[in-house]
């Protein structure tokens, strides 16, 4: 892992000075969230997904047949790296480093995000706990429902300036503000 | 109207998503003759109307579909992945 890539984040000269109180449209960005990619070998695919569905403390995101991310706030890198280790048949990598965590939360989040990503976000279409790989502003992201009203997205640390300016243009019309979090 | 493919992993995506890589061909059996893989690797039809095509889902699942469809009206007849294909071929 490259700790000057993980010690600042790609986003500390978007963030500064910008004032601390958020509003209702609001994204979080992680500080420093666990993120590790998963792909299951030929012949392991269902076994390894049945192994990744009871690890606790990470949410599981799904990227393609056989590919998912998993993603933490609350564990390490290395705690997770153990957990994920003792499965059969994956290939585990730590993307810490190499990718970043939006949380875009508010009334208007389905608004802002019809702007940026072509897939339809209603709830009947795209419920909570559903994720996917998608185009958002241009750039590939993995975005996930988290809640009525919350979303996610990872993005690759060098694509995440620019996904980010994209974004915040997109809800200026809502207010939307930004700040680092810790979880 | 925007393209729109029906990724049978993702659901229904813009053509922006992915990267078109020609038609769908037969690879030659790796014994075959020269003038079969030269004909594979650079002669292509270029027909009018329904034919099958490789697209990659660059900005999606990242698999390799064959998209059939007709290229005079782009109506969209199916979408299946490449290696569902092949594996019941073989
Ligand atoms: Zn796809």
């Amino acid at each position: 892992m490259s700790l000057t890539l993980y010690h600042r984040h790609v986003l500390e000269d978007y963030l500064a000075g910008f004032g601390e109180k958020a509003n209702p449209n609001h994204i979080a960005v992680i500080r420093r969230p666990a993120i590790f990619s998963i792909l299951a070998h030929r012949a392991h695919e269902a076994a390894v997904e049945d192994a990744l569905k009871p690890v606790e403390g990470v949410h599981l995101r799904y990227c393609a047949p056989d590919e998912w991310l998993v993603v933490s706030t609350t564990l390490g890198a290395a705690v997770i790296e153990n957990r994920l280790g003792e499965i059969a048949g994956a290939s585990i990598v730590d993307q810490s480093d190499g990718r970043a965590l939006l949380r875009i939360h508010g009334p208007n989040v389905r608004k802002i995000l019809a702007k940026c990503v072509a897939v339809d976000l209603h709830a009947d279409a795209f419920a909570i706990g559903t994720s996917a790989n998608m185009l958002c502003c241009h750039v590939s992201v993995n975005l996930a429902r988290t809640g009525a009203d919350t979303f996610e997205i990872v993005v690759p640390r060098s694509f995440c300036g620019s996904l980010f300016e994209d974004v915040m243009e997109m809800g200026r019309e809502f207010a939307l503000t930004a700040a680092f979090a810790d979880s | 109207m925007a393209s729109l493919i029906t990724c049978p992993h993702c659901g229904t995506r813009p053509k922006e998503e992915f990267s078109i890589r020609g038609a769908a061909l037969k690879r030659p059996d790796p014994a075959a003759s020269e003038k079969d893989w030269h004909a594979y690797v650079y002669l292509r039809e270029n027909p009018k109307g329904r034919y099958q095509e490789y697209w990659h889902h660059a900005a999606g699942c990242r698999r390799w579909l064959i998209v059939e469809r007709d290229n005079v009206t782009h109506d969209v007849f199916a979408v299946s992945d490449a290696a569902a294909v092949r594996g019941a071929s073989e």
